[in-house]
């Protein structure tokens, strides 16, 4: 699926990220939220049951999107999708562990 | 923001920090900057929230910091401190006077299926289509007690997306009966209603199905949704939006030490204030929902108060009598309104319906109903339930299972909910890496700082 809506709407600079390995592109201002429920699966991470997991919330509260993010430079750090916005060049890691 | 834009013009220096990266809270979620979107929520409701907001945007006094989370809230040696943590590092600011205005989220409904990806909260479906202009999903489910999920599916569809059913888990007699009991309410806020009858006019046109007295048991799926279970029928869907009302945010004025009372029906913590909508913590001041649901027109009569307050506390004296007093007069006429939403979308009795065994009551630590329940019948401690199956110890820290664990000790206990209390509010309120912790960069809320420091 794709859903975003174009009547109306710019958006910024086409952006290049990787996601779980696969490179991607992606828009200035969109959140890393948006650019993995826009693939097919929507799932962030496994709980402990091995079970996939999706975001909930979508404003920060809930905890659920955590995914792992490195930047053109520097460490890898855990941050939540729905909060950060992507960046050319950044390499996301999710633990969804299906297809994205 | 109207407490900020009002105490900046008299001349207090402004700290005002968000987790979003542009001001406007959940009700204004403003697409990012990159993105050019015309006809931006130019519906009638929006207009006096988006004149708050550009006075807001425009006034140069007010230093802005988005994109950063309150970990915590303390006084330390007669000032309060505020750590905010950014993608990169922990800023520790210090002010005289601080506002709490951390709004509400929706309140999570544990039932079978619902950790599947693909389930949503209704107000996070909401805000991937105000702010990053994208719908979420390919065919919607929405299920709930709350109105506003009408105006959300009919977002959906405007925007070009699929929304498969409506369903409200009440009658449409039980939906109606508080509306036809204070017909006067309902007249004087008939604007809102319109805006009701609109979207169920744009779910018609688009044949959407809104079904009451439809409570939504189970999701299945495998690696994610593919259907919402209800009694009698099963509906194909690859998302379902849940909306069964909206809980405060209130683990800063928890921390903090402020008073708090459970919020009915729907639940949370909401921080008790005087009529300046000050706490019984000295400094320390609410708005919004942090002082009970009530929308956002109630939260920005309520930032007024609080501005007032603050400026006479730091010996500006403007003339606010008449002000304060239309404020009041506005917020009582809203407050007939609030109580009857409440009343609309009271979730109470999904909240006491069984649910089986397994199905995870924390989402974080992975915790079913079933080890929950055996806990309970040790204690009826929420902290003490907590140490013994984890409940309410991970990253959410209890936010998404506090509610319903009360609702359970309650249902034991035969006393009112929250009566026993809730978790202890500890720091920090949002996960943060240690590292960041050790060597925060200190920021004076009084002091002139670079825009560097918080960019």
């Amino acid at each position: 699926m794709n859903g975003r809506i174009t009547h109306h709407v710019t958006r910024g600079a086409k952006l290049s990220i990787t996601l779980d390995g696969r490179t991607l592109d992606a828009f200035e201002g969109e959140t890393i939220a948006t650019v993995i429920m826009a693939l097919s699966s929507p799932a962030f991470r496994q709980d402990s049951r091995g079970d996939p997991r999706g975001l909930f919330c979508n404003m920060g509260t809930c905890s659920e999107c955590f995914v792992s993010v490195r930047r053109i430079s520097g460490p890898v750090r855990r941050l939540r999708a729905c909060l950060t916005p992507v960046s050319d060049g950044m390499v996301i890691e999710t633990t969804g562990g299906y297809d994205v | 923001m109207a407490a900020a834009t009002i105490v900046a013009r008299q001349g207090l220096r402004v700290i005002v920090m968000d987790e979003q990266q542009r001001p406007g809270g959940q009700i204004l979620r403003q697409p990012p900057r990159a993105f050019g979107v015309r006809g931006w929520l130019d519906g009638r409701t929006y207009r006096g929230v988006k004149a708050t907001l550009a006075a807001f945007e425009t006034e140069p006094e007010i230093r802005w910091c988005g994109g950063r989370s309150a970990l915590g809230l303390a006084r330390e040696e007669g000032t309060f401190v505020v750590h905010a943590a950014g993608m990169d590092d922990v800023l520790r600011i210090t002010a005289d006077r601080v506002l709490v205005a951390t709004g509400c989220y929706d309140l999570p409904v544990p039932l079978a299926g619902w950790t599947l990806p693909g389930v949503l909260a209704a107000g996070g479906v909401q805000a991937f289509i105000k702010s990053q202009q994208f719908v979420p999903g390919e065919r919607f489910v929405f299920a709930g007690t709350h109105p506003l999920m009408l105006v959300i599916a009919a977002q959906i569809v405007t925007a070009g997306g699929e929304v498969a059913l409506v369903a409200f888990d009440q009658s449409r007699t039980r939906a109606a009966a508080p509306l036809l009991a204070k017909p006067w309410t309902t007249l004087r806020n008939i604007e809102i209603f319109a805006s009701a009858a609109a979207a169920l006019m744009t779910l018609r046109r688009h044949r959407v199905p809104v079904r009451y007295g439809m409570p939504l048991t189970a999701i299945t799926g495998e690696h994610q949704v593919s259907a919402a279970r209800f009694d009698a029928m099963r509906v194909e869907c690859d998302r379902v939006a849940m909306c069964y009302g909206f809980v405060p945010q209130s683990d800063l004025p928890r921390m903090a030490g402020a008073s708090t009372i459970w919020a009915s029906p729907a639940g949370g913590w909401r921080t008790l204030h005087n009529e300046w909508m000050a706490t019984d913590v000295e400094g320390l001041w609410i708005a919004g929902e942090t002082a009970g649901v009530a929308g956002a027109a109630a939260a920005i009569e309520e930032g007024r108060l609080a501005a007032f307050a603050i400026l006479r506390s730091a010996g500006k004296a403007p003339d606010t009598d008449l002000p304060a007093k239309q404020a009041r007069r506005r917020l009582a006429r809203l407050q007939g309104f609030t109580n009857l939403l409440a009343d609309v979308a009271d979730p109470g009795a999904v909240l006491t319906r069984a649910v089986p065994e397994d199905t995870i009551l924390c989402r974080c630590e992975d915790v079913s109903f079933g080890s929950v329940s055996a806990a309970l019948d040790e204690t009826l401690a929420p902290n003490a339930v907590k140490l013994l199956t984890r409940c309410g110890m991970g990253l959410c820290q209890g936010r998404s299972c506090e509610p319903a664990l009360l609702r359970l000790i309650a249902s034991r206990s035969g006393d009112k909910i929250g009566s026993a209390g809730g978790f202890a509010a500890r720091f920090p309120a949002r996960p943060v890496q240690i590292g960041d912790l050790i060597q925060p960069a200190s920021v004076a809320a009084t002091a002139t700082i670079s825009s560097e420091a918080i960019d």
